[in-house]
């Protein structure tokens, strides 16, 4: 067995994370129609319901008055103005005909004049009704899906270590901005939709009290349209799932390339990749061209439904109205609200796709929501003090990431107040959990570690992790400038302090040497910082935040050897009063320590200062000879 | 060319038939006002119509959408065989993230104007041209009055979208800073929860997730202004109609037929017009994108092969660097000045140098990943710009210092340049790299995927796997650009040794920090800010008491107690694994 091994079984753990990792896809429904998300999604909108209340009545408003617009020009203009007949008084007008009779009087127009005003009337205020539904929608949509996705990430900022070891930040990436947008495209759809359908039953209800015969007829349409419209939902349904495979498929090929462009180059695989790509984009092409192929049949029935449409109602209404059953001007009034109606038929079908995706998005927004995993909170966290003594207890602590595998067994060890302790072991001996259990980003069981005889899993993460200075071997550059980092945009760090803490460890110098010192702009990935400059800045921003306890992981990355002596130097000086765990891979970061704990397969095997454990000839003697040796000479 | 007149015709026909719908409409209302009934024509006009214009826009859009397919397609294409063909300075300026947006949104863009765009203003002239046509031919002087205010509906149509642009580009601005501000965040979440961070970050989020509402539904708000002007403009078209046209009915002039065929062909002519900023704003947008799209494409490759010179096809690894400058371009001072080296092929070069000495810039200009002067960097005696850059890549093999793995299998990753290879190469290159027992642990063992959908490999994994990748490959010439960062010494040291006998007679050339890697090679280089400040073999180095000694005092002496630590190594076997094959 060698330390390869160790790495081995390291992969081994990950990969059974992976599996988990993809249930977190895995467990969606893709049920098309969930009705239990959507009333859940309803909830975000409560508190805007007077708003969108505002919203529903001007749109029904603005309905009615679009359908009595037809209305005016059959029933008034035509049958009682240009061509009275004495039917036209039989027929209803939903007082169309009195409000033209009434204006003509009132300001001594004209009939034609006064239909003229009223037709104008109508029209604009039927689109200021709708200028004031639009608004108040998009006002109450946009606030409900803000509230979700602050919701959703302040769910995710408490999500535990465990959380983001399996899952991608991609994905989650993707359910906090596309998701949320196409629930914001299906909302304000459904706002479309609603302004589209209610003139389609009013149109329906008219046309039916008008020639209840006639509407008969015009209503053979709609199965047509059912049929048509399902048919076409179940062919085109699997080709846009194909079509959308095809293109994530492609992208993902095309971003992997750019990613690792260096290595394509240097391996001379430009043309195969060429090829590779080649093929998933013509497999894309083929898939648009099938998706293309159905859509311009659909279209072109959506396209021509409403001449069919005329020409029946010319056939069977024109007879009609030779029968004098109908006036001309009903039959006028039909063929504008069968346009009217048809025009939401056509659009619900271009919905569907909206539809179906917003609803896919929900599931996979509420299933981050609702993810189990969330660290665990005292339900009535005990309070710490101003200041804390910085005393550690480990008891009988047992702890491991999936059920059966243990990784630390019964873990015993106390650090005084003050006092310093080295955790060493060879790799994959569970120091690194150890520590991650000290940040608290995993959960353990209650009474198995205390911080000043308080059981840490009372006390509230945030109280805690403020106490506690954690500083991980990578240490993570946000975009921003060297101040930014330091401080991490806390408003109660201030400059100097930030500036002393840099000074302190040694880090002002070359702060103060980069292109506009302490505001120079640092990148995501840091390429502007070497290995060690990265490692100051970290020991820098845990000073700055001045916490009671400091836990460590020293980097293992190879420095040069004059940062390093300088890396050293610092971490003396961040130690200096400060109780601190330190997992340590330098005989001199040892040596600055009180004492040693040696991990090994979880289980403590040593524990003394340096020199005791050297004279045991153990595990730390092995360890010390083999791993240390590099750092003697310092 | 012949498609496009096919198209425009199939549209011409079909704007021809759409206007002969309100015609038949007509005759047949004027013929129930006559009281003489004419329906059975005007019917089967109508039916016929609608079967034409059906098979009709069936075959003129699709031909119109494979167009824009097919344009998408070639697109794609030719931007991926392109930058593929860049080097560092293009990929420095244009992120992964920006070369995707181009590659799908911006193709998009132009797609949709390639496929729809010309194809709607086409149909709204030709709408517009039927429309009056049939109008005029109806009634000169309605017509007169119905067009009068369309320019005004133009006008403001186009006005009021121009100042959409700004708008829906703050719009776009406050989502890239949603996205990125979660990226980041997300990112650095264990820096953020081990800092106590979260409730101040998710204030911030607010902030910005707010700002994104506001602008949203600013957007929105703008948008709906549209709709709320346009028809108080546009209602004067009708209001003509109902009026004047109204009027003409009552005077006996027009037909009630003609006085609603009017109510069609005056929307077949406002219609566009009134639409006319809509597609305005497509085709900026499409033009923008355009513009996105041709600054990638006509970016030149900063290196290329140029010159007809004969160079030897077969590379024998002598290497010769003269008088060699670079300067990266915005930086300002030389990343490695005046290098004159000469490397014999067999030899074996180390380079040792703090972060930013130059080592790296050397590697990379012997496989041309950096454009060096002409004549400075020489191989076999010819300039290195000389060779074509497939025969100098594959005879030259640099391992990079960043150990980037593609997320397929770890067999697919050894043999990258060569897929077709037999395993027992890959399975020696593999071995070379310490890489072998661990692969065999696997329990895919060589199909084992690595990356986001497979297994996740330790940094020392990652980076004997790229050793691997390039060991393969077994090149005339081989860099290694810090290849053993992550690796274990112990490690290192066999993989040494076992380098040493398969690259015998073989130019390698190495970077590492570590004394106990650079005493491997027969020469060594100490860099300093881009120049030589110290040369020569191990011992000789030693001799001097420069850098290089009292960095081999500093480092430990690995040579001297690796069989003592063979030794306890054993003693560390038995007593601490216990023979335990798994933790």
């Amino acid at each position: 067995m060698s330390m390869g091994d160790h790495r081995v079984s390291d992969a081994v753990d990950l990969s059974k994370a992976k599996k988990d990792y993809s249930a977190f896809d895995a467990q969606l429904t893709h049920s098309a129609l969930n009705f239990r998300m959507f009333v859940r999604l309803l909830g975000w909108l409560k508190p805007y319901k007077v708003t969108l209340l505002v919203s529903v009545i001007f749109i029904l408003i603005s309905a009615a008055i679009s359908v009595l617009v037809p209305v005016m020009v059959g029933r008034v203009v035509i049958d009682r103005i240009l061509l009275p007949t004495p039917m036209s008084d039989d027929v209803a007008d939903y007082g169309m005909g009195a409000l033209v009779t009434g204006v003509s009087n009132g300001i001594g127009l004209s009939m034609l004049m006064a239909a003229v005003v009223c037709y104008a009337g109508l029209v604009l205020g039927s689109a200021i009704c709708m200028y004031i539904h639009r608004l108040t929608l998009s006002q109450s949509t946009l606030q409900a899906l803000r509230d979700l996705r602050i919701d959703l990430f302040r769910k995710l900022e408490t999500k535990p270590a465990s959380f983001y070891d399996h899952v991608s930040v991609g994905r989650v990436m993707t359910r906090l901005t596309n998701d949320i947008s196409n629930l914001v495209e299906l909302l304000t759809g459904f706002g479309q939709l609603a302004g589209e359908f209610v003139p389609f039953f009013l149109a329906l209800f008219l046309m039916y009290s008008i020639d209840p015969e006639l509407t008969m007829v015009m209503l053979v349409i709609i199965p047509i349209v059912s049929v048509v419209v399902y048919v076409y939902r179940r062919i085109v349904g699997d080709t846009y799932r194909n079509m959308r495979n095809s293109v994530s498929n492609m992208n993902q090929y095309m971003q992997e390339s750019l990613v690792g462009m260096e290595v394509v180059q240097l391996s001379g695989r430009e043309a195969q990749n060429d090829t590779h790509y080649g093929e998933r984009n013509k497999q894309n092409r083929m898939w648009q061209f099938r998706a293309a192929n159905i859509e311009v049949v659909y279209n072109a029935f959506n396209m021509n439904l409403a001449s069919v449409a005329i020409a029946a109602l010319i056939w069977v209404g024109g007879g009609q109205v030779m029968e004098e059953e109908i006036t001309l001007g009903s039959m006028v009034l039909f063929i504008q609200l069968i346009t009217m109606m048809i025009s939401p038929v056509v659009a619900v079908s271009g919905q569907f796709n909206t539809l179906f995706r917003a609803m896919a998005s929900g599931e996979r927004i509420f299933q981050a929501i609702d993810w189990d995993e969330s660290t665990k909170e005292p339900k009535h966290p005990v309070p710490l003090p101003e200041s804390v003594h910085g005393e550690l207890e480990f008891r009988h602590l047992n702890f491991g990431y999936y059920h059966g595998e243990p990784v630390l067994k019964d873990v015993s060890f106390k650090v005084n107040a003050g006092e310093k302790l080295a955790v060493v072991g060879p790799t994959g001996s569970g120091k690194s959990t150890l520590i991650r259990l000290l940040a608290r980003f995993y959960d353990f069981d209650d009474d198995m570690v205390f911080l000043d005889g308080v059981d840490v899993n009372r006390i509230a993460s945030a109280d805690l992790r403020a106490r506690i200075g954690i500083v991980l071997q990578d240490f993570h550059i946000f975009s921003g400038t060297v101040i930014d980092n330091v401080t991490l945009n806390n408003p109660m760090i201030s400059r100097e302090r930030a500036i002393e803490a840099a000074r302190t460890v040694n880090a002002h110098r070359y702060i103060e040497n980069l292109q506009n010192g302490y505001d120079t702009i640092l990148s995501e990935r840091g390429q502007n910082l070497s290995q060690g400059q990265r490692q100051l800045l970290a020991f820098a921003r845990v000073l700055a935040f001045d916490p009671e306890i400091l836990v460590l992981d020293e980097a293992t990355a190879n420095i040069d050897t004059a940062t390093e002596l300088i890396i050293q130097e610092a971490l003396r000086r961040i130690m200096e009063n400060r109780t601190s765990v330190v997992i340590a891979h330098r005989l001199q970061t040892i040596q600055d320590c009180d004492r040693v704990l040696v991990l090994h397969h979880g289980e403590v095997r040593e524990y003394g200062t340096h020199q005791e454990l050297l004279d045991r000839k153990g595990i730390y003697y092995t360890l010390h000879e083999l791993q240390f040796q590099d750092s003697r000479a310092l | 060319m012949s498609w496009l007149i096919v198209i425009l015709v199939g549209m011409l026909t079909t704007r021809f038939l759409e206007a002969m719908v309100p015609l038949f409409m007509k005759t047949a209302i004027d013929s129930l006002e006559a009281r003489e009934p004419n329906l059975f024509w005007p019917v089967v006009g109508i039916l016929t119509v609608v079967g034409i214009r059906f098979c009709l826009s069936i075959f003129t859009s699709r031909l119109v959408r494979r167009i824009g397919i097919v344009t998408a397609y070639d697109l794609k294409k030719r931007l991926y065989r392109h930058i593929q063909k860049m080097g560092p300075l293009f990929f420095n300026q244009f992120s992964t993230g920006d070369l995707m947006s181009r590659s799908s949104g911006d193709v998009g863009m132009v797609r949709g104007v390639v496929a729809y765009g010309w194809i709607q203003v086409v149909t709204f002239v030709f709408s517009i041209v039927m429309g009056l046509a049939f109008m005029t031919w109806l009634s000169p002087s309605l017509t007169l009055a119905v067009v009068l205010p369309t320019p005004l509906v133009a006008i403001v149509g186009v006005y009021m979208s121009r100042r959409l642009f700004p708008i829906v580009r703050e719009q776009r601005q406050a989502m890239d800073d949603v996205t990125s501000f979660t990226q980041e965040n997300l990112n650095g979440i264990r820096t953020v929860q081990a800092m106590a961070q979260e409730q101040r970050e998710i204030s911030r989020f607010e902030e910005v997730s707010t700002r994104y509402a506001s602008m949203v539904y600013r957007a929105t708000r703008y948008r709906a202004r549209m709709n709320l002007v346009m028809p108080f403009i546009s209602i004067f078209s009708t209001l003509m109609i109902l009026g004047y046209g109204g009027n003409q009915v009552l005077a006996g002039e027009i037909t009630i037929g003609t006085f609603m065929a009017f109510f069609s062909y005056m929307v077949m002519v406002t219609g566009p017009i009134s639409s006319i900023g809509g597609w305005l704003s497509q085709f900026t947008s499409a033009a923008a994108a355009t513009e996105r799209l041709f600054e990638v494409l006509d970016y030149e490759p900063e290196i290329r092969n140029q010159s007809e010179e004969a160079v030897p096809t077969t590379i024998q690894g002598h290497i010769r660097f003269e008088g060699f400058s670079y300067r990266f371009p915005d930086a300002d001072r030389d990343a490695l000045t005046d290098i004159s080296i000469d490397i014999p092929a067999g030899e074996t070069v180390a380079f040792l140098g703090s972060v930013g000495s130059g080592k790296s810039t050397l590697l990379k200009s012997l496989v041309r990943m950096i454009n060096p002067p002409p004549g400075t960097v020489n191989i076999d005696g010819s300039d290195i710009r000389n060779y074509p850059i497939e025969q100098l890549r594959s005879q030259v093999t640099l391992i990079p210092q960043d150990p980037f793995l593609f997320s397929i299998s770890i067999h697919d990753n050894i043999t990258y340049d060569e897929p077709e290879r037999d395993m027992p190469p890959i399975r020696d290159a593999a071995r070379l790299a310490e890489l072998l027992e661990t692969i065999e642990a696997f329990p895919d063992q060589m199909d084992t995927v690595v990356g986001e959908r497979g297994i996740t490999l330790s940094g020392g994994q990652k980076q004997r796997s790229t050793l691997a990748r390039g060991l393969i490959r077994e090149a005339r010439v081989l860099a290694m650009d810090d290849c053993f960062a992550a690796v274990d010494t112990r490690t290192e040291e066999t993989i040494l040794h076992r380098l040493k006998e398969v690259r015998r007679g073989l130019t390698t050339v190495l970077i590492s920090h570590r004394v106990s890697t650079a005493r491997h090679a027969d020469r060594i280089f100490v860099l300093e800010s881009g120049a030589i400040i110290e040369s020569g073999s191990h011992e000789e180095l030693m001799a001097q008491g420069g850098y290089y000694a009292s960095l081999e005092s500093i480092q430990s002496n690995q040579d001297q107690d690796r069989d003592r630590k063979a030794a306890l190594l054993a003693t560390l076997d038995i007593d601490v694994d216990g023979g335990s094959p798994r933790e």
